[in-house]
Formats: C-alpha cells, structure tokens, sequence
C-alpha cells in the first residue's frame, strides 16, 4: 500500500473510530452506573439521525403518517446537531422513566431490564416506521453551508483527499470527548457521578441523590449516542430507515466489551481500534466489513476477556 | 438534656425475615449510647433504618423532633445525621482526597470544608500522608479512618458509627476509640456498634443490648459492665 493511499484510510479510521468512540462512551455509561447494558442505546442513534435530518430543514418522505411534513423554518446543521442531541438525551430520559426506573424500584433482575431496555428499542423503531415510512433519507448537500466537499491534506501531485465531514466528525467526537473526560474525571459532580457507579448505597450516605444522577447519565448518554447517529446519518445517509441504529448498536455492544464493559477510556479505544480496523479491511473484502470487525473482537477477548482497559476479575477486596 | 434523636416502635422486615421488632431507643444530645449484641441481631438493621437505606414496616424515627421516618437517605446526611457504615464502604477507585471532599457534598462552604480537611488530616495523620492514595490500596484500619473522617467531614450532630473496630490489630483499635471520645469531647452525639462490647461500655454513657430483633436491656453503661448477666453473655 502506498503512503498517501494509508494516510487516507488511517485518516478515515480515526474519523469512524471517533464516532464509534462517542457512541461507545454513552452506550458504557448507563452500564458503568446501573451495570445493565441498554439495548435501546441503538434506537436513540437513529433518533438523534432523524431530528438532526428534520431540524436542519429535510421533509419527511412520502411513506408515513407524516409523509411531506418539513418544518416551516431550518437551522443550521450546528445549531440542529446540538438541538437534536438534546432531544436523544431528553428521549433518553424518558426510556429510563418508562423502561429502566419502574423495574428498578421494584429491584427486579436486571436481566428483566435488559429485555424491557429490548422493548423500548423496538417500539422506537416501530413507531418512526409508522410516521416516517421506512425509506432511506439523505441529508441535503448544501448542509455544511460553503465549506467544499473535500480538502486535499498533501500536494498538488500526491493528494491526500478527505471528506470535510469526516474532519468534522473528527472534530466533534474529539472535543466531546475531552468535554466528557473533564466533566466526568475534575469536577465535583463527575466525581458524584464516579461515586453513584462505584456504590450508590454509599453515595446516598454522602449526600449524593443517586436517581439524579441516573437520569443525568441517560440524558448525556442519549445526547452522545444521537449526535453519533446524526453525524454517521449527515456523512452516509440514513441507511435502512427507522433499522438504521440496529447494526451501529451491535457494533457499540462489541466495542464497549473489548473496550471494558463500564470503563470510558476503554470505550473510546475501542472504537478507535474498530473503526481503524474497518478501514484496513481491503475493499475486496469490504462487505465483510462487521463480520471482520467482530473476529477481531473475538480474538482480542481470548487474550484479554476482561476488555482492553477492564480491570481484571481478580480484585483485592 | 434534649433528645436528639427518638426511635418509637420501629420494625423492619426483609422479605420473611423480621430483623427488628418495635424498637424503642432514644439518645440525649451530647450521648455516646452504644448497641451491641450478637451477630444478625439487627445492630446495622437500626443504623440503616435511621440513615434510611431500609423503609421500616413500622414506627417512627424523630430527629430534632421532627419525623424523619419517610426522608430519603440523602437528606438525611443534609440534616446532620453521619453514617459510617459496616465493612467502611470506602470509595476505592477515589482518593483519599476525593472521598473527603465527597463526604462534604451536601455543603456548599468551601472555607468550612478547607478547614475540616485540615482538621481530619490533624485527627489522623496518616490520611494527610496519603491524601492522593487510591482509597482501594489503604490499609484496613487506614480504610476505618477514611470511613469515620469522611462521616465527619458532613459536619454531623449525630454520628452512626457501625463497628469501627471490626477486623482491626488492637493498637489501632484503641486509636480509633482515642478519637471516638475526642469527637464525643468535641460535641458530636454518637451511636455505636460494636463488636468489641468491653470497649464499647467502658466508651459509652448508655447502652441498649439487642437481641435478635428486639431490645432486651438498656441502662448506664458503667453499671451494666459489672451487672452479671451482661458479663456472662457479652464479656466473655
Ligand atoms: N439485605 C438483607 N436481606 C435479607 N436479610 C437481611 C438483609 N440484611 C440483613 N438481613 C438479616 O437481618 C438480620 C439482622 O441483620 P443485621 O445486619 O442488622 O445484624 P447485625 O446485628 O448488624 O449483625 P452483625 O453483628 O453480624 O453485623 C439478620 O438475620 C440478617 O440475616
Ligand atoms: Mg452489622
């Protein structure tokens, strides 16, 4: 492989590893602190995709209850990437309320919630099939305003050519995490939240309304994982409609167990190793693009089955 | 003398099992009062119901006079009420530092818990040695430090104290009891659970004696550390 051609794949894999990374964290989050992973994490990346598509001025198509509707005025995609977020995060919540919190004050098994967390994904993607239709939407060109289509990083002889939106990608995944990493690692409430999923019981001792914080982490959670579905969904389409969160919430499942189920920083390698390895994966082979990424999954788990940053099982107590 | 806190009546059940039956108990302000009896005889069933990490079947907790049965846990550090709970609960993947200034959470006076920072490391000077010390990689009696000075650092009336003593050599004991009768010195009313019943008699002025689930004996603590019944069955 020549060097300019690597650069270009390397420079795609940092920017599909980002996104996979901001997914990953708000995917590992919920589990860090309820220690259930929730299914429901790849719904609200397709929801994050479909408000950032309609709040940046696209219709809705011609299937649906909504057939045609667009909004009577449009944001810039921005200000509709960090509204729609929002909304994932406030549709988080609201999974919670309904999915996750009745079943907790009841202590139930936590593999109930786990399957009610199931529940909740497939009534999100069931009812937007029902108002959006289950056709593949794309973002409008002109999205990005005048920035130009591609950049060129090298020389006039030896390009080295990268999608603008994969820069931007790249830029909003890194500046969340390093949002995230402050917020969670240095301040006075990341260090609550650090309390709530080491020990609730004892947070509450200390003052912490452990609740608060669960809903907190469900909204920054959906907030991170509808920004990754936006940015996936503004750079190729949103594939397979109201399905299109189901495979990224596989890929994320995978991520956040090699990354160390419940560790952040695990998270974010992970998928920067994942999105990485698609990259490599020879075009030939590129409709074996998951199967790939799940192989690699698999033998990273024989060495290390506690994760790439898990602690191992073996803890001094 | 005021009463701090009042227990009328109080039963908790865990599923079947009845772990405490209409208790009564009270403590004046100022008090040590300590609760001992055997294991699983609900000693940390009543610190938990007080701090409200267990909803009681029945009866009511006032604290200040005012009920606190229905609280939610943590209001009731805001209030005053300190719980060091069994087995220390530090946050291990925390530091020294950051499970002090967590047990603070409630406060919003940051000179005030500057200086009851500066005040714990004073009262254990080992945990001012070790402040950016992983909680998890602290010794065990080092750990039972952290659990007390973090209680405090809420700056309480009333402190839960759930044996502190429990799995510690005997020189660290008698540190740990050194600084139990400074706080008591200091103003804080404390209850205590102990394991260690001499101790705890020699520590406090009143004692309850529980036994599965029910009050059984209550006095002066000086007196019954030479009643014969109490010798018999708690001091061995
Ligand atoms: N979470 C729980 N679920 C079921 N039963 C419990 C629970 N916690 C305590 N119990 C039971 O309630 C009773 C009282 O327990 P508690 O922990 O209050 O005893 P204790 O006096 O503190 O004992 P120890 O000296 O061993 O600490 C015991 O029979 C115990 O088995
Ligand atoms: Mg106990």
């Amino acid at each position: 492989m020549d060097i300019t051609l690597f650069l270009q794949q390397f420079l795609n894999g940092l920017s599909i590893g980002s996104v996979y990374a901001i997914f990953a964290v708000g995917y590992t989050l919920v589990f860090s602190i309820l220690g259930i992973i929730n299914f429901a994490h790849g719904a609200v990346f397709t929801l994050g995709a479909y408000f950032t598509y309609f709040l940046s001025g696209g219709a809705v198509g011609t299937n649906g209850l909504l057939a045609n509707l667009a909004l009577p005025f449009q944001f810039s995609f921005a200000i509709a990437l960090l509204l729609g977020s929002i909304l994932s995060g406030l549709s988080a919540i609201a999974i919670e309320r309904l999915a996750f919190r009745p079943l907790r004050l009841k202590g139930a098994d936590p593999l109930l919630t786990l399957v009610s967390s199931l529940g909740a994904a497939l009534v999100i993607v069931n009812v937007l099939q029902y108002l959006v239709g289950a056709e593949i939407y794309t973002f409008s060109e002109g999205i990005y305003g005048d920035l130009p289509a591609s950049i060129n990083l090298g020389t006039a002889e030896r390009p080295i050519m990268i999608r603008t939106v994969q820069i931007i990608i790249f830029g909003v995944s890194a500046v969340m995490v390093g949002i995230l990493t402050y917020g969670i690692g240095f301040t006075r409430m990341g260090k609550a939240l650090q309390a709530v999923a080491e020990d609730a019981t004892t947070a509450s001792l200390l003052g912490i309304d452990p609740e608060r914080f669960i809903t907190l982490t469900f909204f920054v959670s959906g907030f991170l994982g509808g920004m990754a579905g936006a940015l996936v969904g503004s750079s190729v389409s949103i594939a397979s409609g109201p399905y299109f969160g189901i495979a990224y919430g596989l890929k994320g499942l995978g991520v956040i167990v090699l990354g160390g189920l419940g560790n952040i920083p695990g998270a974010i390698v992970g998928g920067m190793v994942i999105g990485l390895a698609e990259a490599f994966v020879p075009t030939d082979f590129s409709g074996y693009k998951d199967a790939i990424a799940f192989a690699i999954l698999f033998v990273m788990l024989l060495v290390r089955p506690q994760g790439l940053l898990g602690r191992s099982r073996i803890q001094k107590v | 003398m005021q009463k701090l806190l009042e227990i009328q009546n109080l039963s908790v059940n865990y599923g079947a099992i009845q772990a405490l039956q209409a208790i009564d108990l009270f403590i004046n302000e100022g008090e040590i009062v300590t609760l001992i009896g055997a294991n699983g005889a609900g000693k940390s069933t009543t610190l938990k119901a007080i701090s409200r990490l267990v909803n009681p079947v029945g009866g009511r907790i006032f604290y200040q006079g005012q009920d606190v049965t229905r609280m939610a846990a943590h209001q009731v550090v805001r209030s005053g009420i300190a719980h060091s709970p069994e087995g220390r609960r530090v946050l291990t993947r925390q530091t020294v530092l950051t499970n002090l200034e967590l047990g603070a959470y409630g406060r919003s006076d940051r000179l005030g818990i500057k200086a009851d920072l500066e005040k714990q490391f004073l009262t254990f000077p080992r945990l001012g040695e070790r402040r950016q010390q992983l909680a998890g990689t602290l010794s065990g009696g080092e750990q039972q430090m952290l659990a007390i000075a973090r209680a405090l650092m809420s700056r309480p009336k009333l402190l839960l104290l759930d044996e502190p003593s429990l799995g510690l050599a005997p020189q660290i004991v008698l540190e740990i009891f050194a600084v139990i009768r400074q706080l008591h010195q200091q103003g804080v009313t404390i209850l205590l659970v102990e394991q260690n019943a001499n101790l705890a008699l020699q520590t406090a002025n009143r004692v309850y004696i529980l036994e599965a689930g029910q009050l059984t004996l209550t006095g002066n603590a000086a007196e019954l550390l030479t009643d014969e019944r109490v010798r018999q069955a708690y001091l061995g």
